[in-house]
């Protein structure tokens, strides 16, 4: 017995099968994969000789060495020749990154491709229109000339601004730089609107300009550099389940102690090279930890600060660092700013505080100890025998970055690095482990709106989520390749308001057919829409997805996008910033259309609308977006970015995308191998060189030098400490009300929203509702036991999750699931954001929890409540 | 071949095994398991298994490890009295490491995938994108336990029976 149907074989690709190289479309570390592609009946067999894949099919394949093909590699699509072809989609073992492995989410790649007869025959197919209470496919000229009457007379009745939108900024899911190029040249330079947000997130802002501002771009170190340090440092990053591939295939051999050989390669002569330590800094006994721990018990250090309080355990490890004189002066000398230096010292360290009265103080506010402090110190900086300065690799990621004080904390992380002079060497390093993969290239240079940093550079920028929910200026609103209404702070408070806004609009646009009947052509329908946005507080919502989503349910129009595979793509991972391109292989369903050919039709409709009225100022904005192919999107994209025909010393100054030089052709042919940007021309050879590690010679700055900042005075009093947002649970009643702590994170069993996973039977019998993880100790005193179902509320929101209890949060904290399909645990963040970033704090609330009588039988049935981090 | 030695049960439900020999045809074509002639073995007799006392045995040929264990909860595909023995196969779904049984559950410490024994080698923690392959089990009358078939792609092999 099954719970849902098994393959006990799979079909061969024959020698002449078709051979595309790819990327995963999931996490940050961009496995390779290799796909294959030949018609329904027509194998290959089973002796090397016989397919594509040069496998003697009769014998067992060799564990670990052998080319893994598993049931969920294989599908099969229909062609748009009418004809079913197979697809096997499987992890490269010519990829320098993943050398055949692949994670849970990767290992389903083929999965997402679309095929009428499978779970993706729930992909968008047409354009449609909201009439009333229901969705009505249309043509895409009617959509678009819909969009672009209503973008336009929006715009020059209520201006630029009041056009807002939230957007993918990234790479891998079907986005790459060509798709960002095209939001970028629309919204930067067609519409003209400051009113932009992220994905994630609700302003246009970095994640880490606390590190930015300092000279350093978030992704300096590569991926071997995970092989030979000699302590690396993930704090607030949970790799094991959201790089997964990144750790078991980089981190656990270091600490294992099989890239010994690695290190003597290229350490110092005479410079010892051991097995490799592991700090670890999240508040949860995540299973990053756990895994460490068996592989190399003694030399794993777990950190679990308070939430929000990482920046000041940050300074207090670099104190200690420099209490212990275990600094690297030489490197501070040369390579940083010695002024801004003494700001660091006096606000950061706070070295007029006696070091004994500062270390009360941080244990009283983080809740570590001094020991421990004091030991991370050790272990990131203390010289190794013989004087050699320790290499240490700091990975840091959501924990801290959607963290309380978004700027300071990351700030204080990389400023450690910088204190212990480990950038730009081989083992060292500091910057994100990443998310999703990246592909940022928009037009900043020619943007008509003003752009800005953080607080320090002009900023911060405005909080669009607020923006749309309070201010009657908005009036149209595009949601791209993002769910909101799941994954947006305080999501709750804000998919009601978004909800009564664009009601009001259909509302509007209901009543008007009723006594005039439906408009009779876009022209008609357009005014109507723009007469109702000034007549009620209506906000007109366009959504760009690959499926219906969350935010689409109150969409006016939704927008079909093509995926992965389905139109030629270019990004780079996080690890190592290998660009590579991700090739097409299958058609789109239906009409989708990549999202560059969408915003390029929107603006080139809008040009059109201004060249027939006269007003040719406006249409030259929106011209030079009729692209044909990605290619060419891709070689438009690379006009942004400066001359990069420098020396290896100035690739400090290029953008960390930077792939000026680089066509979809030539990387066609360098296929698993790709190449790391920033891309260089190489001034004697006039060929493009990629950068293997950032930061060598000198920092992002205009005089090369690291640039320190001094952070924010604290108070070790939590009532003090912590913003108002969080304070108001403390007050009055709210403290016996919300009594636990509540922070949030990801799984490693399925991708963002599950977009493509709620498909897939595995998926959902193992994650089948939200979830959140307690205490045994809470656990046992409020009677609750795994697979209960509890309500979690607080004054923000709510929402009802089942229950692991494990040992993964402290007593006092509840952990859960960020959001899942349809339901997020968002509802009970609150609405703070960094006043120097304007990057929200996700990680930490306040909760009271509640049973809810009875349980899911078909949820303790077939679902594993096993605790997740315990592997021994 | 399908197995064909007849008990009383399946020749009194005939045309029961004929629907089924049906079934499986059509199933072979899309690959969906049991698709293959798989033969039937004799594992262990039931007096013979202590809770979490796992038995290793080849199935369904010498080169493809497995294993059967008693866990003590009622497990989705479970026999016996109690509905708590099963069996999959040994190796690893993510890249073919051997697993190892602990607590309760299978892990393999290639590359620390976990699977659930009771919740059909459900991957609850790890990188393993296929659930273990379950094998299915058939316990007779004087309670010796035998293996029919393997549910699902066994790691390292394109289908589940190699040629010999």
């Amino acid at each position: 017995m099954a719970l849902f149907a098994r393959k006990d074989r799979l079909p061969i690709p024959p020698k002449d099968a078709e051979r595309v190289t790819t990327v995963c479309q999931y996490c940050n570390v961009g496995c390779g994969y290799d796909v294959y592609k030949w018609p329904v009946g027509k194998d290959g067999g089973k002796k090397p000789s016989e397919n594509a894949l040069g496998i003697d099919f009769t014998k067992q394949r060799v564990a670990l060495q052998g080319q893994s093909i598993v049931e969920n590699m294989h599908t099969v699509v229909t062609g748009k020749d009418g004809r079913q072809y197979n697809v096997l989609v499987i992890p490269s073992k010519a990829s320098p990154v993943n050398r055949g492995n692949y994670s849970i989410r990767g290992g389903t790649n083929a999965q997402a491709t679309y095929a009428p007869s499978k779970p993706t025959r729930n992909r968008l197919h047409y354009p449609l229109l909201r009439v009333g209470d229901q969705f009505q496919p249309i043509s895409w000229d009617e959509a678009i000339d819909i969009i672009a009457r209503v973008v336009k007379g929006v715009k020059d009745r209520w201006g630029p601004d009041s056009i807002a939108m939230k957007c993918h900024d990234h790479g891998g899911s079907g986005q790459g730089f060509e798709d960002n190029w095209a939001v970028g040249k629309f919204f930067f330079i067609a519409v003209g609107t400051r009113m932009l947000s992220i994905h994630n997130r609700p302003a246009y802002n970095s994640e880490v300009w606390g590190q930015r501002e300092r000279g350093a771009h978030e992704l300096n170190y590569t991926r071997e550099d995970a092989w030979l340090a000699d302590t690396i440092v993930l704090w607030g990053a949970n790799s094991f389940e959201t790089a997964s591939v990144f750790y078991t295939e980089y981190m656990l051999p270091n600490l294992q102690g099989a890239t010994i050989g690695k290190k003597r390669k290229v350490y110092r002569r005479g410079e010892p090279a051991e097995a490799g330590r592991m700090i670890v800094v999240d508040p949860r006994r995540t299973a990053s930890v756990a895994v460490a721990e068996d592989v190399a018990p003694g030399r794993v250090l777990h950190l679990r600060p308070n939430l929000g309080t990482d920046y000041v355990l940050a300074n207090a490890i670099a104190r200690a660092i420099y209490e212990k004189g275990w600094h690297d002066e030489r490197f501070i000398r040369r390579r940083t700013d010695l002024k801004t230096f003494e700001d660091y010292k006096k606000k950061s360290l706070m070295l007029d505080v006696p070091y004994d009265e500062f270390m009360r103080k941080v244990e009283r506010l983080t809740g570590v100890s001094r020991g421990d402090i004091e030991k991370a110190a050790e272990w990131i900086a203390k010289p190794k025998r013989r004087r050699y300065r320790r290499r240490t690799l700091i990975i840091y990621e959501k924990g801290v970055i959607w963290g309380y004080k978004n700027y300071d904390t990351i700030a204080s992380i990389a400023q450690i690095a910088a204190l212990t002079g480990n950038y730009g060497k081989p083992g060292t390093g500091c910057g994100r482990q990443g998310g999703h993969q990246e592909g940022y290239v928009r037009p900043h240079s020619r943007s008509r709106a003003k752009l800005v940093g953080s607080v320090y550079a002009g900023g911060p920028p405005p909080n669009i989520d607020e923006y749309v929910k309070q201010n009657l200026n908005a009036k149209v609103y595009f949601v791209s390749a993002t769910d909101p209404y799941l994954s947006t702070p305080n999501a709750q408070a804000y998919k009601k308001r978004v909800h009564e806004r664009t009601f009001a609009l259909t509302k509007f646009l209901s009543e008007y057919a009723a006594t005039a009947g439906e408009p009779a052509g876009p022209e008609e329908r357009a005014r109507r829409i723009l007469e109702g946005l000034g007549k009620t507080e209506g906000l007109f919502l366009v959504v760009l997805n690959m499926y219906q989503t969350e935010v689409g349910r109150d969409a006016h129009i939704i927008l079909p996008a093509a995926g992965w595979g389905e139109t030629p793509e270019t990004s780079i991972n996080c690890n190592s910033r290998l660009l590579r391109l991700y090739d097409k292989f299958v058609d789109p369903p239906g009409d989708a259309k990549p999202d560059w050919w969408i915003w390029g039709r929107i603006a080139t409709r809008m040009k059109e609308l201004y060249e027939a009225e006269g007003n040719y100022e406006e249409a030259k904005y929106c011209s030079g977006m009729d692209w044909k192919t990605a290619a060419e999107v891709f070689e438009d994209g690379a006009s942004e970015f400066p001359d990069n025909r420098v020396s290896r010393a100035d690739e400090a100054k290029l953008p960390a995308e930077c792939y000026k030089g680089v066509t979809h052709d030539l990387l066609r042919r360098l296929g698993q191998k790709g190449i790391q940007t920033p891309v260089r021309i190489d001034p004697k050879t006039g060929r493009p060189v990629g950068t293997k590690r950032r930061y060598t010679y000198k920092f992002g700055t205009p005089d090369g030098k690291w640039k320190w900042y001094g952070t924010d005075p604290w108070d070790p009093d939590p009532k003090k400490f912590y913003p108002h947002q969080i304070t108001k649970y403390f007050r009055g009643d709210n403290e016996r009300k919300f009594p636990f702590w509540f922070t949030n994170g990801r799984t490693q069993i399925f991708w963002q929203t599950g977009y493509n996973d709620r498909y897939l039977p595995e998926k959902v019998y193992t994650i089948p509702m939200p979830y959140i993880e307690m205490n045994y100790r809470d656990a046992e005193r409020l009677g609750i036991k795994s697979g209960d179902i509890v309500e979690v509320y607080n004054m923000e929101g709510n929402c009802v999750a089942v229950v692991y209890v494990n040992d993964s949060p402290p007593p006092g904290t509840v952990f859960g699931i960020m959001y899942r399909f349809h339901e997020s645990l968002n509802h009970l963040t609150t609405s703070y954001t960094d006043p120097k970033t304007t990057i929200p704090w996700y990680k930490g609330s306040r909760v009271g929890i509640r049973k809810l009588p009875g349980r899911l039988e078909s949820v303790i049935k077939y679902t594993s409540f096993l605790p997740i981090n315990d592997f021994s | 071949m399908l197995e064909t030695r007849l008990s009383r049960r399946t020749f009194v439900g005939g045309s029961i095994v004929l629907g089924a020999l049906l079934t499986n045809f059509r199933f072979a074509k899309a690959f969906v398991a049991p698709s293959l002639p798989y033969r039937k073995k004799k594992i262990a007799n039931i007096r013979e298994l202590k809770t979490h006392k796992p038995i290793m045995f080849n199935y369904p040929d010498e080169k493809s490890p497995a294993v059967l264990v008693k866990i003590g909860r009622p497990a989705v595909g479970g026999v016996g009295p109690k509905k708590d023995i099963v069996a999959f196969s040994a190796l690893c779904s993510h890249m073919g490491c051997p697993i190892q049984y602990s607590k309760g559950r299978f892990v393999c410490k290639c590359h620390y995938s976990m699977f659930d024994p009771a919740k059909n080698g459900q991957t609850y923690q790890g990188h393993a994108s296929e659930w273990l392959p379950q094998i299915r089990l058939k316990v007779d009358r004087r309670g010796n336990i035998y293996a029919e078939a393997v549910e699902g792609l066994i790691w390292g092999r394109i289908i589940n029976l190699l040629p010999r």
